[in-house]
């Protein structure tokens, strides 16, 4: 217990300077093994430390204590510990260690979960994912732990913040992928389906060597949100996305993309009966509501298609084309819509007719050219970006070692500043 | 737990706030491991979100709210009740909703500020929406008897026509700033030119 107590001096006495940290640091991963042996003994010596001024020390120590199997009991006591460190801790010097941070913070979600208690876990997750960052760019292995904890203690509005930011940099493709599917759903769930829409393509698309579950769910999602969103469906994949998830997403989520042709056909009762005949394979996948969702849409999707045909049309005529059971019915749909933004028309009660209009944008106010200017300003920095990350790229001694290999003779292209051939 | 801003914002009428200093004590607290489901004024929590017009938010805290606070207390299921309104689109039985429940005095204020906002939400609506509407549907839509609809929509210069009985809405001229900083002019033009050379 004497090595225990010295590495205490050590931790309040290292605390101060960068300097003194990595010292610290080294100390500390020398005394790690000692420490997991403790483990069971380590609690006390948590008192002495303060987590705001201490916090590497304090990590490593809270780590240990945490390894060993915990019952419920002393989870409740635990998980408390944890949430003060995670809101007091300092980012600097937790950064130093991120591995054992991040271990923390996934141990501390499983306590959470094992409380049954999900919402206790929201605010420290998010305090973490924001201390762990080293920029809002900056993908970390706990956002989809946070986004999950969101997504079951039903604080759906909180997990939008974290989406609003533009991701370039992840660890672990797996984090990618859970963070694109959960923060899906969260945007299903606030209703944002372009944003949902937006997450699942990325799942979607992104590379992958063999097919995984996550992409597999969220393709299904996918479907249905292009559906809802869009009004169609395009089963064939962009080109840039892996030969894997070309070859077998639509296979393996046979009855959505047989939705989607049912969808086509513009025939609210075929599709009906198909949903009827399936509701099983959608229910247990947990995305009945969606699809119920996809059938109403297409009532709207109707009501939009005449648009481009009719400048105006009797209210009747709506509800007869669109399999409505009354004027009255296609009155209350198409001012939801208009509502919704989603059409622009006057409705004349007096004489039982809707008269269709243009979108009233003129793109001349100030805002809309603010917007213009900001969307310039952000594919600038995008465009940036690439070119960086494509001559990173062509420098990397691996990605060349490769290229060279496959290219039997040189030629002309070999002078170009950007290899032509990409093996990814 | 500290309710003093959530008391702060309803005395000074800051109500588009209390949505978001809700959430944010829940979590607060919820991190603390205090059990406050017993004491949250889960009546204003939901309002705050209808205040807002933030239905989603509303809808799931109604389902996270335990099913025991759900029966006791009636203020909170009537405060749903006008959330479930407005998620069906039932435009005039929002107003039901709001009239058929005594509110606690601290609620009251909240409840009644949404009902006025509702009813220019829903005037914006018919605007944009209708040419040509019957004094009984625009009655439904903003939640008065007929004479005072006719008041009101005639101050907003509305005609009626009496042998139809149907109104005819008078649209509002949209003023909008369309003062440009010349700055971003010229960077636009930058760009054009970037562009065509």
């Amino acid at each position: 217990m004497n090595a225990v107590e010295a590495l205490v001096a050590q931790i309040q006495g290292l605390s101060g300077s960068v300097a003194d940290l990595s010292h610290l640091h080294n100390l500390l991963k020398q005394a790690d093994d000692s420490l997991l042996n403790e483990s069971t003994r380590l609690l006390p010596f948590l008192d002495q430390l303060d987590p705001s001024k201490h916090s590497l020390g304090y990590l490593f120590i809270l780590r240990a204590c945490s390894s060993g199997p915990i019952s419920k009991e002393q989870a409740g006591e635990l998980v408390l510990i944890f949430s003060r460190f995670i809101s007091s801790c300092a980012a600097e010097q937790i950064r130093l260690a991120p591995e054992k941070f991040i271990s923390v913070c996934k141990r501390f979600k499983d306590q959470v979960m094992l409380l049954e208690a999900p919402l206790r876990g929201v605010g420290p997750m998010l305090t973490a994912v924001r201390k762990l960052q080293s920029s809002s760019e900056h993908l970390t292995a706990l956002h989809p732990d946070f986004l999950q904890l969101a997504l079951l203690a039903k604080c759906y509005k909180t997990g939008l913040s974290v989406l609003e930011d533009d991701i370039f940099e992840v660890d672990q493709p797996r984090d990618l992928f859970l963070y694109c599917y959960y923060g899906g759903m969260i945007c299903i769930g606030q209703k944002c389906y372009k944003k949902a829409l937006e997450l699942l393509h990325n799942a979607v698309t992104a590379p992958m060597s063999t097919v995984n579950a996550i992409a597999v769910e969220a393709y299904k999602k996918y479907v249905l949100i292009s559906l809802i969103l869009n009004g169609q469906f395009s089963s064939s994949l962009p080109k840039y996305s892996s030969s894997v998830a070309q070859r077998n997403l639509k296979n393996l989520c046979q009855p959505y993309i047989e939705l989607a042709t049912s969808y086509s056909s513009g025939k609210i009762s075929e599709l009906e009966t198909f949903v009827q005949t399936n509701e099983e394979k959608f229910e247990s996948d947990n995305n009945l509501g969606l699809v119920k969702q996809v059938v109403s849409s297409m009532y709207k999707r109707n009501i939009q298609r005449l648009t481009q045909t009719y400048l105006t049309l009797s209210l009747q005529d709506i509800a007869n084309t669109v399999q409505l059971n009354s004027s009255k019915e296609a009155e209350i749909h198409v001012l939801q819509m208009i509502q919704d933004g989603e059409i622009y028309a006057t409705i004349n009660q007096k004489d039982g007719m809707v008269r269709f209009l243009e979108d009233p944008e003129q793109y001349k106010t100030c805002e809309m050219i603010e917007h213009i200017d900001s969307s310039i300003q952000r594919i600038m920095v995008l465009s940036n970006k690439l070119t960086a990350m494509d001559e990173h790229m062509s420098c990397d001694p691996l990605y060349l070692a490769k290229a060279g290999r496959e290219r039997q003779r040189y030629d002309f292209d070999d002078f170009d500043t950007v290899p032509q051939r990409f093996n990814i | 737990m500290d309710f003093s801003r959530l008391q702060e914002a309803l005395a000074s009428k800051s109500y588009a706030k209390v949505a978001t200093i809700c959430d944010g004590l829940m979590l607060q607290v919820a991190a603390e491991g205090v059990a406050f489901q017993d004491e949250w004024p889960y009546a204003i929590h939901l309002l705050g979100h209808i205040y807002a017009d933030d239905i989603n938010s509303a809808r799931f805290l109604w389902k996270s709210i335990p099913s025991a606070i759900k029966e006791a207390q009636q203020e909170v299921v009537a405060a749903w009740r006008i959330g479930q309104r407005l998620w069906t689109r039932d435009y005039a039985g929002v107003y039901e909703a709001i009239h058929g429940f005594s509110w606690n005095p601290e609620v009251q204020g909240l409840v009644a500020a949404f009902a006025v906002l509702y009813t220019k939400r829903m005037f914006q609506l018919l605007l944009s929406a209708y040419s040509t509407i019957s004094i009984q549907d625009t009655a439904l839509f903003l939640g008065m008897n007929e004479d005072d609809t006719m008041n009101y929509v005639v101050q907003q210069g509305w005609t009626l026509d009496p042998s139809s009985g149907m109104l005819t809405v008078k649209k509002q001229a949209v003023v909008s700033e369309q003062k440009l900083d010349p700055s971003k002019l010229q960077r636009l033009t930058e760009y054009v030119f970037l562009l065509e050379h």
